[in-house]
């Protein structure tokens, strides 16, 4: 592999924590007793796109996952540690799993808007889930979180065909629609881009610099250069000798990407594995 | 990039989404979530309601024909009629139960070869008669089993004048078979990896040897788990013979002597009027039901315990 | 009963390998001859078998179609034959047993994919199957000597304490329990696993992907099944309807021996009736000359519902299948 210096510019701002959209405090997930991910403590500031990047079995999408209680669907997953959302424990607080998940957004990693619905009726699906059924509502939020997806233009004169119908990317930015539609504090990506080509790329990492001004966004990617062009702060994980992966680092992008603490980040920044 | 000055400035329509979607009360959610667990647990009612036609059969079963089954004169007497001096002179199913081996066997031999070599053929071919034959072997599969009786009978027992036999019913029963054979053989050779199939020709093999010599092979344990199940079908069908075996009451071979079979002398003897006859019915219904489910259940094993050895 | 036959993979590929039967190569062998020989004995055996059907039912059609579709009640042996209170019968009994069916399997077919901890879907599988490999002839018998006199006992008179029973069902007051219900009761435990197989496998088969996203929206356990798990399956589910309902038409013996055997056009489900199969199978033993041939017709008829919905469920489970690759 060959040894690409990332070099990111010095950011305009002081890296001045703001609040806390989550914290992890020693957050670790365990499948059937088997350690997947440990160790993680780090917070995660609002309006800050903070990326997960490690080599693929570091555990960046299992901890991803446990920030809105994926693993509860998963028998003999076991989420150990504290997750806080805005000072609330999302596992052990008071707050219901389906309230969480409304505050709490997903996309995935592959472009999966519900097949048999409309491309209005995936935009709105969240809201008819969770019970909001006036369409001067509906209508509304459809149309701006269309907008913030930046997908309205081209198909607000087609809202009742299939979402079938559109490009990957373009799928993909109606799912970000659709999580978006909910209005959520944070938004989970779990490697948006990795099945889209380079053009829908580009768009949504133009679209993430715009999202953060209303959302926290936390990204799985295993592109450090998408890492470093997009997110502000970085937790590097690695996978350890037991298969576990472990938080390594977390910092700053710029100074994950320029001047980490930790060799091991440095050696994978630099590209020496991956 | 034009699209992007279409975002909206946030502030107000996004707090008031998020407005409404907080307002969303949690007696509201608690309601959701309630209805979910109430409809899971109709589920799982159903689930049960599925389970208990069979656990109530078999207890039957067993509780009424248990006793028949256990003495020898069931297996190995022809059936008598009970009189009022001696109601439960019932005897016993010796010829149904030859007569179910030999219709069974006869079956088996017009149709497990040409069952097995056109599954072959539309598992290897891209033919329009393969495409054609794969529609009606689907479609046979789910026919009625009493038009199988009616094409036996006007070919065999009429046309052919051959009469009320056991070929009669063999071939109701072949043509029965046939479809369920044709089946699951294409699967089985479409279940070899198509690798096995290219490394023979890369070694420079003919293709008909690579087919006979290795991709059957590996396909046999498919077509075997094919065969019983349609064996296991054949044995218990009762319309497809009813018309045309003649309910023979003596113990014969010949394919063109009339027979009996198990499934028959349920049919025959549960309406009747003698009790004795009735509770017989039972054992015979046991014995059916045991036979098919050993080959069902060994068929399910042994195609499980070949996927392991691979 | 039949053995329940899974929807058959998507055979439409081929890989290279199969130059023999795809290419035009001169030097055929004696291995491919043989195919087509069995191919050709296969395609000839199903050709007879519809065209000798036909054949002898065609006396009946050529005078008497009209008698046959709608005429009620039968006279042997010179007629009229009328059909109609078989077809009803038929109708009847496979549309009572499959909204039964569906309700109840719709239901089991959940559980078993979302309920059931994996290592229990095997017990549950192989029951599945064990049900559909009980004879028909069997679950004719236990209809008939245990569920009839539990009918009579028992729900009849539950039934008759609704008000509108009556209208609805009827009053037979007859002793022996046969009716058109029960015969749709049965039928309905016939058809379950069919119904069961298919549905099971369809739902199985939704994406997790949707099941996911659908979840992190905020959606209930049922409302991920009604909104997304469901509609996804629809196409798929309505194939295991058509092919359920193929099945619930063409079932004879047990039908036979549950329903009464009574050739009289009915609507009163508690009243016994009869189907065009369990017609057949009783009447055909004593038939002669225009009877058989007016059995025969009713075969035809039977035959093309049979194919009919066969070939509709099948067209259904590839479209199901069109939905998904698309996803």
């Amino acid at each position: 592999m060959a040894h690409v210096e990332t070099k990111v510019a010095a950011p305009t701002k002081s890296p001045e924590r703001g609040a806390a959209a989550m914290q992890l405090k020693g957050v670790a997930v365990s499948f059937h007793g088997r350690v997947a991910v440990r160790d993680c403590t780090f917070d995660v500031t609002k309006n800050r796109v903070t990326s997960l990047i490690g080599p693929s079995g570091s555990g960046k999408t299992t901890l991803l996952r446990a920030l809105n209680r994926l693993h509860d669907l998963t028998p003999g997953a076991k989420v150990a540690g504290q997750i806080l959302l805005e000072g609330t424990d999302i596992y052990r607080g008071d707050i219901t799993v389906t309230e969480l998940r409304t505050r709490v957004g997903m996309v995935f990693q592959r472009p999966n808007p519900f097949p048999t619905m409309s491309i209005y009726e995936n935009a709105v699906s969240g809201l008819r889930f969770n019970g909001v059924k006036k369409k001067s509502i509906l209508d509304e939020a459809a149309e701006t979180s269309l907008k913030s997806a930046a997908l309205w233009d081209s198909v607000q004169s087609r809202l009742k065909v299939a979402a079938s119908n559109l490009s990957g990317g373009e799928q993909q930015r109606l799912c970000i629609a659709r999580a978006l539609a909910m209005d959520p504090e944070v938004l989970l990506m779990d490697e948006p881009t990795s099945a889209l080509d380079p053009i829908a790329t580009l768009k949504i990492e133009e679209l993430m610099t715009e999202l953060k001004k209303r959302v926290t966004v936390i990204i799985v990617t295993h592109n450090m250069q998408q890492a470093a062009r997009i997110s502000d702060d970085c937790a590097f994980l690695l996978m350890g000798e037991d298969r576990a992966g472990e938080l390594i680092e977390f910092d700053t992008t710029e100074k994950i990407f320029n001047n980490p603490i930790d060799p091991r980040t440095l050696d994978y920044t630099l590209g020496r594995f991956g | 990039m034009s699209d992007m000055t279409e975002l909206a400035e946030p502030v107000e329509t996004g707090n008031r989404m998020r407005d409404e979607i907080r307002s969303i009360s949690n007696r509201a959610r608690a309601r959701r979530q309630v209805r979910s667990r109430i409809m899971f647990a109709l589920c799982a009612v159903a689930l049960l309601v599925t389970a208990v036609p069979l656990v109530l059969l078999l207890f039957q079963l067993f509780n009424r024909g248990l006793p028949v089954v256990l003495h020898t004169a069931f297996y190995t007497q022809l059936p008598q009629t009970p009189t009022l001096i001696t109601p439960n002179a019932t005897g016993g199913v010796s010829n149904a139960i030859l007569g179910t081996l030999v219709l069974t066997l006869y079956a088996s031999v017009m149709a497990i070869p040409v069952g097995v070599l056109v599954g072959v053929y539309l598992a290897e071919s891209d033919s329009k008669l393969a495409a054609t034959l794969r529609v009606i072997s689907q479609t046979m599969a789910g026919a009625p089993s009493i038009l199988m009786g009616l094409f036996a009978f006007s070919f065999i027992v009429r046309d052919l004048h051959v009469g009320f036999s056991a070929i009669a019913g063999s071939f109701a029963l072949a043509v029965l078979m046939l479809p369920v054979i044709v089946i699951s053989s294409e699967i089985a050779v479409r279940g070899v990896p198509h690798t096995l199939r290219e490394a023979g020709l890369a070694l420079g093999a003919k293709p008909h040897k690579v087919s006979m010599k290795i991709v059957l092979p590996a396909a046999v344990t498919g077509i075997v788990t094919g065969i019983i199940l349609a064996m296991s079908r054949a044995i218990g069908e009762t319309a497809p013979v009813l018309l045309v075996i003649g309910g023979g009451y003596i113990n014969s071979w010949k394919p063109l002597d009339p027979v009996s079979a198990l499934p028959l002398s349920i049919y025959e003897n549960a309406k009747s009027e003698w009790p004795s006859l009735r509770t017989e019915v039972w054992g015979i219904a046991l014995v059916l039901v045991v036979f098919v489910f050993v080959l069902s259940l060994s068929a399910r094993i042994w195609a499980s315990r070949k996927q392991q050895a691979r | 009963m039949s053995i329940v036959i899974p929807p058959p993979p998507d055979f439409t590929t081929h890989d290279e390998g199969l130059a023999e039967f795809n290419s035009a190569s001169p030097s055929r062998s004696w291995y491919h001859y043989l195919l087509i020989l069995a191919s050709i004995v296969f395609a000839a055996m199903s050709v007879g078998f519809i065209g000798t059907i036909l054949w002898n039912a065609l006396p009946e059609f050529e005078h008497h179609t009209g008698t046959l579709l709608g005429g009620n009640g039968w006279q042997s042996p010179a007629g009229p034959f009328g059909g109609l209170a078989m077809i009803v019968g038929t109708l009847e009994t496979s549309v009572v047993a499959l909204v039964i069916a569906v309700l109840i399997g719709l239901g089991t077919s959940i559980s078993i994919v979302f309920l059931l901890p994996r290592r229990f879907r095997n017990i549950v599988a192989t029951l599945v199957e064990l049900l559909a490999a009980v004879p028909s002839v069997v679950y004719g018998l236990w209809g008939f000597l245990v569920l009839a006199p539990w009918m009579l006992k028992t729900v009849i008179p539950w039934l008759n304490s609704w008000p509108f029973a009556k209208d609805l069902f009827g009053n037979p007051g007859q002793q022996d329990g046969q009716s058109l219900l029960l015969a749709s009761i049965v039928l309905a435990v016939m058809i379950l696993p069919t119904f069961v197989a298919i549905s099971r496998e369809v739902i199985s088969v939704v994406p997790n992907d949707l099941i996911e996203a659908s979840l992190s929206l905020g959606a209930t356990r049922w409302q991920m099944i009604r909104e997304v798990v469901l509609p996804t399956a629809k196409i798929g589910l309505f194939g295991a309807t058509f092919l359920a309902l193929a099945r619930a038409t063409g079932e004879t013996v047990a039908v036979a021996l549950v329903a009464g055997g009574v050739a009289n056009v009915q609507f009163h489900l508690l009243y016994p009736g009869t189907s065009i199969a369990a017609w057949i199978a009783t009447e055909f033993g004593e038939a002669q000359g225009n009877e058989i041939a007016a059995l025969m017709a009713l075969g035809v008829l039977l035959m093309l519902v049979n194919f009919g919905l066969s070939l509709i469920s099948r067209w259904l489970v590839s479209r199901q299948r069109k939905v998904l690759a698309v996803v």
